[in-house]
């Protein structure tokens, strides 16, 4: 439900009235308590940018209407038709009166919440004030919800007659999803009396709402056999202490007597020692592609694989911290993200935020170009050289793939982790379009190259993440 | 249109000089026939002016809909709509969208028959060329230039409403799903193969012990 209050008669001289008023400045002091910025939106005007009237075109051919009335008249001889006729010339003339004016107004925008969990409903009141000279008779003012948000009650906009200094409230109520929404601008309409008039005034109230959410757990993937020198989990193919066999070799002085083969000295008569492989830890970078063509989903409304991507991230990244292996973050888009690999309560804390409120991992494609070539070259400059890489990629064209294997070449062992966005959002064949089917093939067969290069992919759609994770890692000899 | 204005100005230099001295009124012919044609040029007039209406949009400012979530692209819907304007253009400009889906589809057959059966991408070409890839003649006909479409496909394609484009691409992408749905099966085994293989090369840097 909008609510839509006016405070007609809000002067800024104490009656009964700004006592009510006053009661919701209290919120808002409180609000500005929060962020630090003073009292604006009170009095001084908000930043504007004001463009051209134009004509509506809703009043053309009154004139005509009039001249044919008079006309009639005249010819008729009818006195009635020509007064009507000057009526119809008063129209003509009501509709050039007056000018469509820029619309001067003291914006504020109040949030409930500024750092909500996602799925949270935050409302947001915004607050008009004219504070120009001029009565504004019908102004509509729509707010400049983040792309990223959706309302999920109410309308973001309103539309009224201010007089100078009177002011409106409206809110709206937006569901919060992660990542970093700034409002845009806020777009205010004014036209004439008549309405022929018309311009529009683009206001700068910035805002924002971030949205870190929790990392989930449950991610905990095989990782491959590149490793650096430190004790880990991940096994590897190098014989010493650990507590999987590997191999046997013949005794040498010096080797733990509990590692000597009794079995085979009773059998032979000769030493051996027995090599167990060692758990080394891995450095891992999870890479998350975010180019605008990662930005797909089943449905137009669901989330894009991108949010899957930077989900499964996160839960492989608590995973991975907590087994003490090293790990950073990175982005495949056109805006830059790097977090380099690190462990430690300090790191797992960076990497939360980076997942959620970097801009290169916005709710949104950004528009900027992406240069691969150059990423690449960036990329690999930073990569540390015995890091792995976990790719997260819903594999919507040939540049993953082709990024993948590189990669993997270069001795970077890669893993792919693909959310499937072609799966079909109802599962009657009939709904599924050509392009839907088509789209599922191509994909289907970059997974096969990808599987053919000895790159090992899980993907998950309808299931969940750390199902698939489960799923794969059974399937997967190490 | 200079002298329509001269007469103009005329009339409403007269008509002033008609407001300030009254006696010249009485040099007017106001008969019946004189009065009448005014009005009726009046009338014709005003007409003309409110026509102007006719055929103009009223303008305003497109405020959009700031409260829907940008929506994401979904895989494919390009494909769909290229079909769409494949089938919907007419025949000129329809060329290169149909030529655009088509590409598309042979690419992605291509790549499947090879795989399917093991055979390098012009074998799997000259398959697709000969039909010999699907058993499905409407799909057959359409990647291919030397089949036609079967008789019954020409005569439901010709009906006003249904286009043999679109069921070709239908039949087409259908088919190329179940070519590949067999590849799938083995997927499983393909990527323990794969892993299996690349164990040799594990642990580079552990080797530098």
């Amino acid at each position: 439900m909008t609510t839509v209050e006016r405070a007609l008669d809000h002067r800024r001289n104490g009656d009964r009235d700004d006592e009510r008023v006053d009661g919701r400045d209290d919120d808002r002091d409180r609000d500005d308590e929060r962020d630090g910025d003073g009292d604006r939106g009170n009095s001084a005007p908000t930043d504007r940018r004001a463009l051209d009237a134009f004509d509506t075109e809703r009043w053309v051919g009154v004139t005509g209407v009039a001249l044919a009335l008079v006309g009639v008249g005249v010819a008729l001889r009818q006195p009635a038709m020509v007064v009507a006729g000057a009526a119809a010339i008063g129209y003509g003339l009501y509709a050039r009166l007056g000018e469509a004016g820029e619309a001067a107004l003291a914006l504020d925008r109040e949030v409930s919440d500024r750092t909500p969990d996602p799925g949270d409903e935050v409302t947001v009141t915004v607050r008009a004030r004219n504070v120009g000279d001029a009565p504004r008779f019908d102004l509509r003012i729509v707010d400049g919800v983040p792309p990223g948000l959706e309302v999920v009650d109410g309308p973001a906009r309103v539309a009224t007659a201010l007089r100078p200094g009177a002011g409106v409230a409206f809110s709206y109520v937006v569901r919060a999803s992660r990542g970093v929404h700034e409002w845009g601008t806020t777009r205010a309409v004014v036209r004439n009396a008549s309405g022929s008039r018309e311009r529009l005034t683009e206001l700068e109230t910035p805002t924002r709402l971030t949205c870190t959410p929790e990392l989930a757990t449950g991610g905990d993937l095989p990782l491959r056999g590149l490793t650096t020198v430190s004790h880990g989990r991940v096994p590897t193919d190098v014989g010493g202490s650990g507590v999987e066999f590997h191999a046997t070799r013949e005794y040498r002085r010096g080797d733990p007597l509990k590692r000597v083969d009794w079995n085979r000295r009773a059998r032979t008569g000769e030493l051996a020692t027995l090599e167990l492989r060692e758990e080394r830890s891995a450095t891992v970078v999870l890479l998350v592609d975010a180019r605008e063509e990662a930005y797909v989903a089943e449905r137009p409304d669901a989330d894009t694989a991108v949010e899957a991507s930077v989900e499964a991230a996160g839960a492989v990244f608590t995973a991975l911290l907590a087994g003490g292996d090293r790990v950073g973050i990175a982005t495949m888009g056109p805006r830059d993200c790097w977090l380099p690999p690190g462990a430690g309560t300090d790191h797992a804390v960076r990497g939360r935020e980076t997942l959620a409120t970097d801009p290169a991992l916005a709710p949104t494609p950004a528009d900027d170009r992406f240069y691969r070539t150059l990423w690449r070259r960036r990329f690999r400059r930073r990569l540390p050289g015995d890091a792995q890489v976990l790719f997260f990629t819903p594999l919507a064209d040939d540049v993953p793939v082709d990024a993948a294997r590189r990669l993997d070449a270069y001795g970077h062992l890669v893993t792919v982790l693909s959310p499937d966005p072609t799966v079909s959002p109802s599962r009657s064949p009939a709904s599924t379009t050509p392009g839907r089917k088509l789209a599922a093939i191509e994909r289907r067969e970059r997974i096969r190259t990808l599987r053919g290069a000895g790159i090992r992919v899980v993907e998950w759609g309808d299931r969940s993440f750390p199902a698939a994770v489960a799923s794969a890692s059974g399937r997967w000899s190490r | 249109m200079r002298p329509l204005a001269v007469v103009g100005v005329a009339a409403v230099a007269v008509g002033f000089l008609v407001a300030v001295d009254r006696g010249l009124a009485g040099a007017l012919d106001l008969s019946f026939v004189v009065v009448t044609l005014v009005g009726i040029l009046g009338v014709l007039q005003g007409v003309r002016y409110a026509s102007a209406r006719r055929g103009r949009e009223r303008r305003s400012t497109d405020l959009g809909e700031p409260e829907r979530r940008e929506r994401a692209a979904v895989p494919g819907a390009d494909f769909d709509a290229t079909v769409s304007r494949a089938v919907s253009a007419r025949r000129r400009w329809g060329r290169t969208a149909r030529d655009d889906v088509r590409s598309r589809v042979r690419e992605a057959a291509i790549r499947a028959v090879a795989r399917e059966r093991s055979c390098s991408a012009e074998r799997a070409a000259e398959l697709l060329e000969e039909g010999e890839w699907t058993d499905d003649r409407t799909a057959a006909a359409f990647l291919s230039r030397s089949i036609s479409y079967p008789i019954r496909d020409q005569i439901l394609g010709g009906l006003p409403g249904r286009s043999a484009f679109r069921n070709g691409v239908t039949a087409a992408v259908d088919a190329l799903e179940r070519a590949t749905a067999g590849i799938d099966a083995g997927a499983a085994g393909d990527d323990e193969r794969a892993v299996d293989e690349r164990k040799t090369t594990t642990d580079r840097s552990g080797g530098n012990r």
